[in-house]
């Protein structure tokens, strides 16, 4: 059977965090900046107060909406070939992170800032990896205008890689520019809508706030069905209490109050149940994503999930270490096995380190590993005669010719790729074969597979017609100001038309 | 298909009885002779082995193509060349065994199909093989390698009790031998006097190869 997931609560205690919850969303509710979100949550209901912009969420409307949250869908790349489900039983591995800073061996500190260009072969190499199945904004390009990066992304996506990919709900403007790309890319937004390509993540600010933009991009998102990773990050000890089941009562009140928003804003509307959230340091107020309590809370947060049939994100493979050293290696295994352990459907951050600020690509292609390692540890064993393999047993032991052994039967051949893990880089030769091989560590070998599957990497090939479209379509988005955005998200009272004619309206924030 | 292709899928799928049954047949009709069958499952274990090596196949995939092949050498082939009056060529032969009181045997034979797999006939005369054992089978079929395989620490002695049976027999220049398994070295080798070392079945394959070409 497969591994029993962690549980760090009883069904009494699920029942209490729950209670307490709703009793946050109904007697506090959530401070919601956005006005047409608290419009909406009036007309369904909600108690709004528009002085502290505070939404109280009634019982009756928390329990009707969570009915239609869906517990699985699916995730397609740019041509909708490759495709996985997600849903509330499996474990897939993924990035996130939005580094903005990456390992480079040639620099005195080790790092240097994170360019496009290493945006873009961070989505070629997840392309290649084979359990790392979905590729986020992951490495912040430095060199190129915030309000231009998601359209530049989108474009490197479809051209370089078969998987789906992620990105921040950056807003209206910018997440209205992702649906419209991403549906000349896949034929249309009908298209867009029946299998989604993108996820978008969202992050109400702890405690309790769903900040302007975020929620103008997440109602972009949801109206589109692209699934959405509603994932707080509390911090134990200064956003959230220290207490890891207050952090965690308060972290559900946030995250079940943005899906009652999604569910109005389009029933049906796919979303993960996640967090990042984990503790602070108490020396020195820094966050610790490679604590063991990060590990507590996102088993925690899965089993709530659970509770709610709703698929899960966490994190896992988290590291506050600064170098690729021997707490990079405990902290992101732990955190990974932690997290899988306790049956979180979506792991993130694969590749990074030092609190996500970092991305080293070698450790991309190791967590590809490691996750293959993982996946097969929390299959378990399987048990039935043919496993249980009594007569290979009878035959090898009771052999008289010499020389037999399990390596030559065909009970071995026939159950050694689905029972035994083959791992690529982990090093399991003899010491003579790896000093022969160069007495490479695992890094070194790590690199080596980064060169080779860039070297290796084809790029998607788009269709003159469509490549043109996209690349005007990047010229007009290039050609706004910061204050066209804006204006866009309420910032400032204004319109603003898209390129498509769109518009926009006013937004009397 | 080729004779060699349809040979080919017959040990890739471990078809013992197939592969018997289809040289067999093409000896008796006088379709080839047992010598080209022979070339051909040498070709066909060089290939299985560069798989390997290229690490596009497991060990087990290895080891039963080759444990496939060693029953129609022994019971079709090396009877027929035999009857026709002559020796099957071989890149050398190899005896080799686990040393008195280890019982330790997949190493060894490991060691054992590689040697296999590569051409040599390997006569492995299983566990806790005493000096003696090792020394009369060398002579009885004018072995050119001795290779002694120890597992623990407590049995490498042994090693050295062979080498110094040969030497007491006025036989120790007359062999080539090489010692392996996990708690042997290099240094311990040389402490010994044997004539080389190996980590593992790849390293002794090699090992031997230049061995017998010095």
């Amino acid at each position: 059977m497969r591994l029993k997931h962690i549980e760090v609560f009883s069904k009494d205690e699920i029942q209490e965090i729950h209670s307490a919850s709703i009793q946050l969303l109904t007697d506090v509710g959530m401070k919601i900046d956005a006005q047409d979100a608290r419009n909406l949550l009036k007309e369904n209901g909600a108690e709004v107060d528009t002085e502290s912009k505070f939404v109280k969420f009634p019982e009756a409307l928390i329990r009707e909406k969570l009915k239609t949250v869906p517990d699985h869908f699916r995730l397609h790349g740019p041509d909708g070939h490759f495709n996985f489900e997600v849903n509330t039983k499996d474990t897939i591995f993924a990035t996130i992170g939005t580094p903005v800073k990456i390992y480079d061996p040639l620099q005195k500190k080790g790092i240097r800032k994170t360019l496009f260009s290493d945006t873009i072969q961070q989505i070629k190499i997840v392309d290649s990896l084979e359990n790392i199945l979905c590729s986020h904004i992951d490495v912040w390009p430095n060199d190129i205008s915030y309000i231009t990066i998601h359209v530049h992304c989108i474009y490197q996506w479809a051209k370089n890689t078969r998987k789906p990919y992620g990105l921040g709900c950056l807003g209206k403007l910018a997440s209205t520019d992702m649906m419209k790309m991403t549906s000349m890319i896949v034929g249309g937004e009908t298209e867009l809508i029946k299998r989604p390509r993108l996820v978008g993540f969202m992050n109400p600010t702890s405690p309790l706030h769903l900040p302007v933009i975020m929620t103008n991009g997440f109602a972009v998102f949801t109206k589109y069905k692209q699934p959405t990773i509603i994932a707080p990050e509390a911090l134990a000890g200064s956003s959230a209490p220290v207490t890891l089941a207050g952090l965690i009562t308060q972290t559900n009140a946030e995250i079940l109050g943005s899906i009652i928003l999604s569910q109005i804003y389009n029933p049906g509307a796919p979303v993960f149940y996640g967090t990042v959230s984990h503790i602070t340091d108490m020396r020195t107020g820094n966050s610790a994503m490679g604590s063991p309590e990060m590990g507590l809370i996102t088993a925690g947060i899965a089993q709530l999930a659970r509770y709610y049939n709703i698929p899960s994100r966490g994190p896992g493979g988290g590291t506050d270490s600064k170098i690729l050293d021997m707490q990079n290696g405990i902290e992101r295994l732990q955190t990974l096995m932690l997290a899988a352990q306790a049956g979180v459907n979506y792991i993130t951050c694969a590749g990074t380190y030092e609190a996500t600020l970092v991305e080293a690509l070698e450790l991309l292609v190791i967590d590809d590993e490691l996750a293959g390692m993982v996946q097969r540890a929390i299959e378990g064993i399987t048990v039935n005669d043919d496993t249980i393999g009594l007569d290979v047993i009878k035959k090898v032991a009771t052999s008289e010719k010499e020389g037999v052994n399990f390596l030559a039967e065909r009970h071995t051949r026939d159950h050694m790729k689905s029972e035994l893990y083959f791992p690529k880089l982990l090093d399991r030769n003899r010491r003579t074969t790896w000093y022969k091989k160069g007495a490479k560590d695992i890094i070194t070998r790590a690199r080596e597979k980064v060169d080779q599957i860039l070297i290796a990497h084809k790029p998607n090939e788009l269709l003159k017609d469509l490549d043109n479209k996209l690349l005007k379509f990047i010229k007009i988005v290039e050609s706004r100001t910061f204050d066209d955005y804006k204006k866009a998200e309420g910032l400032m009272a204004s319109k603003i038309t898209l390129p498509d004619g769109i518009e926009i309206k006013e937004n009397d924030k | 298909m080729s004779i060699e292709d349809e040979m080919r899928q017959f040990v890739e799928e471990w078809d013992k009885e197939g592969l018997k049954e289809m040289c067999k047949s093409l000896i008796d009709k006088g379709k080839a002779s047992p010598e080209e069958l022979l070339k051909f499952i040498g070709n066909i274990m060089k290939f299985i082995g560069e798989q390997f090596e290229n690490e596009e196949i497991f060990l087990p995939d290895l080891i039963g193509a080759a444990d496939t092949v060693k029953d129609t050498i022994d019971e079709i082939l090396d009877p027929a060349i035999r009857k026709s009056g002559g020796e099957k060529e071989t890149l050398g032969k190899v005896i080799i065994g686990t040393v008195e009181s280890d019982v330790h045997s997949i190493g060894k034979d490991l060691v054992g199909s590689f040697l296999f797999a590569n051409g040599f006939e390997v006569f492995n005369l299983g566990v806790e093989v005493t000096a003696d054992e090792f020394i009369s089978k060398a002579e009885e079929v004018g072995a050119q390698v001795i290779g002694l395989s120890s597992l623990l620490t407590m049995s490498m002695d042994f090693q050295r009790q062979v080498i110094e049976e040969l030497k007491n027999r006025g036989l120790r220049d007359k062999y080539i031998v090489i010692v392996g398994g996990a708690p042997t070295s290099e240094d311990w080798a040389e402490q010994i006097g044997a004539d080389g070392w190996a980590d593992d079945a790849i390293e002794a394959v090699e090992l031997i190869n230049n061995l017998i070409t010095k």
